[in-house]
């Protein structure tokens, strides 16, 4: 048995263009994700059940739903409601929402961990609902919820592979070519997993910086 | 009715005037018509057994608790709703602010937010509200924390300080908005017991320096001794009320007698 390392370098440059689109993606993915998932705790914690009842099904059906469907709703089902879109488009907004229903639960958790006494107190100051999440609550949240949060981009990243199935020129679907093309397997496949478990290693590390930044401060 | 409301032209109008407030959380029916009124310079401590409804008052005083039936008024204008064609709706947020924007509060568990120093804490509406500067808000803060003792305190974060020493800085913060009425609901409850003193004699300072007060309290020696008119609750409704003196000698009514009998036997 032997491997074939010459192989893994000649298609370096496809691997890493995959590599940089899964990247870029991700990062795109993951702030959409953060932004909705914020949006919809934000709406749950206001008083109005309609509202309440409206991000719960969000939710439900984003936990409730492969994200393989979901890509295959948007992308194929797309088109026959007049929404047409380019597969990295859709690899973006439907792992972002897919992620929003997660993160949702992850910041209302964090909003529920502040006592209510404090907002109480800040809203008797006459300081504003958007600045105290800003200023009160999202700052002692921040311990609270990165752990989860890292955990939730390791999991989209993850998930991102399958974004191959619809035709996305990532980090799976550039590997898939070099498996066709060369028909060998173990290469393609262990280099892939080494290039994947980098980015997960440096979003870990980042999300180990950040609670350790923001433990200190709190 | 916001002409009998405000009073008069010739009398000076209350700070807070409440009437005939009704408060219900599902069947539990809190508060059953409460009237008062608090005027400038004056020190009204509310009194009563646990459950009397006494808190809930002071939350909807402050439109904490939406009041289901009454009304709030805060010189002289009405906190939490609005009148539209004879019928009364919700005010919005950014009136409901303006209006309490003269209410200070402190509250049982102080409520400072813990990622903030004790400066911070008091700065922090100045710095949002006020939009003040810091270094100008730095010095509200600290004359603020000065004036209740613990500025040498000011870079300390509340979990490094002593419970009295958190509602004493809690009592710098809502002072540093300038109310006109300082609200306080059970300040001294969740103190141990050798700390209570200090945050009392912040409060009696503040009384004779004519600032408006009302305390939820089971002090009794602090209403006996500060207050201007002790207020009585019980099942939601003021039993009795009148000058302290009154109240704590001469009550009227059953339910007192029994609510100071019972206190003074937990005393001794």
């Amino acid at each position: 048995m032997s491997f074939d390392i010459d192989m893994v370098l000649r298609y370096g440059p496809l691997l890493l263009s995959g590599l940089w689109t899964t990247v870029y993606i991700c990062a795109l993915a993951s702030l959409l994700a953060v932004a909705a998932g914020l949006a919809v705790a934000l709406i749950y914690s206001l008083p109005s059940r309609t509202m309440k009842f409206l991000c719960r099904i969000y939710i439900e059906v984003m936990r409730g739903t492969p994200i393989l469907i979901l890509l295959f709703i948007l992308y194929y089902g797309g088109p026959s409601i007049g929404l047409t879109l380019e597969a990295e488009t859709v690899g973006i907004v439907g792992l972002g929402f897919y992620g929003g229903g997660y993160f949702a639960e992850i910041f209302r958790a964090g909003f529920q961990s502040i006592p209510i006494g404090q907002i109480e107190a800040a809203r008797m100051l006459g300081i504003p609902r958007l600045t105290i999440v800003a200023r009160i609550q999202i700052p002692q949240m921040l311990t609270l919820i990165i752990p989860p949060s890292t955990n939730q981009v390791i999991i989209l990243t993850k998930e991102s592979a399958l974004l191959s199935i619809i035709t996305v020129a990532e980090l799976t679907k550039n590997t898939t070519q070099m498996v066709n093309e060369t028909f060998a397997v173990l290469e393609p496949y262990v280099a892939v997993a080494l290039l994947y478990w980098l980015i997960i290693e440096g979003i870990a590390f980042a999300g180990a910086k950040l609670e350790r930044r923001f433990s200190r401060t709190s | 009715m916001s002409t009998e409301a405000t009073g008069g032209a010739m009398e000076p109008k209350p700070v807070v005037l409440v009437e005939g407030l009704h408060k219900r959380f599902d069947a539990a029916h809190v508060l059953r018509g409460i009237d008062l009124s608090v005027d400038s310079s004056r020190v009204v401590c509310v009194i009563g057994p646990s459950g009397s409804g006494k808190s809930t008052l002071l939350r909807c005083m402050a439109f904490l608790d939406r009041y289901d039936e009454g009304r709030v008024y805060i010189e002289g204008r009405l906190l939490g709703y609005r009148e539209v064609d004879g019928k009364r709706v919700p005010d919005s947020e950014r009136n409901i602010d303006s209006v309490r924007s003269v209410i200070g509060m402190v509250f049982q568990h102080y409520n400072l937010w813990p990622h903030k120093t004790a400066l911070g804490n008091v700065t922090e509406a100045l710095r949002v509200v006020k939009r003040l500067g810091k270094r100008e808000a730095d010095a509200i803060g600290m004359e603020m924390l000065a004036k209740v003792g613990v500025d040498d305190k000011a870079h300390d974060y509340p979990g490094q300080l002593s419970g009295g020493q958190q509602q004493r800085t809690a009592i710098a913060r809502a002072l540093a908005i300038r109310p006109h009425v300082m609200y306080f609901d059970e300040p001294t409850s969740a103190l141990d017991p050798e700390l209570v003193g200090e945050v009392l004699q912040v409060m009696q300072e503040l009384a004779s320096e004519g600032m408006t007060m009302v305390v939820v309290t089971h002090e009794m020696g602090f209403a006996a001794h500060v207050a201007d008119e002790v207020v009585f609750m019980d099942e939601g409704e003021v039993v009795e009320r009148g000058p302290p003196d009154d109240i704590f000698k001469r009550p009227q009514s059953e339910r007192l007698r029994d609510f100071l009998d019972t206190w003074r036997s937990r005393t001794i």
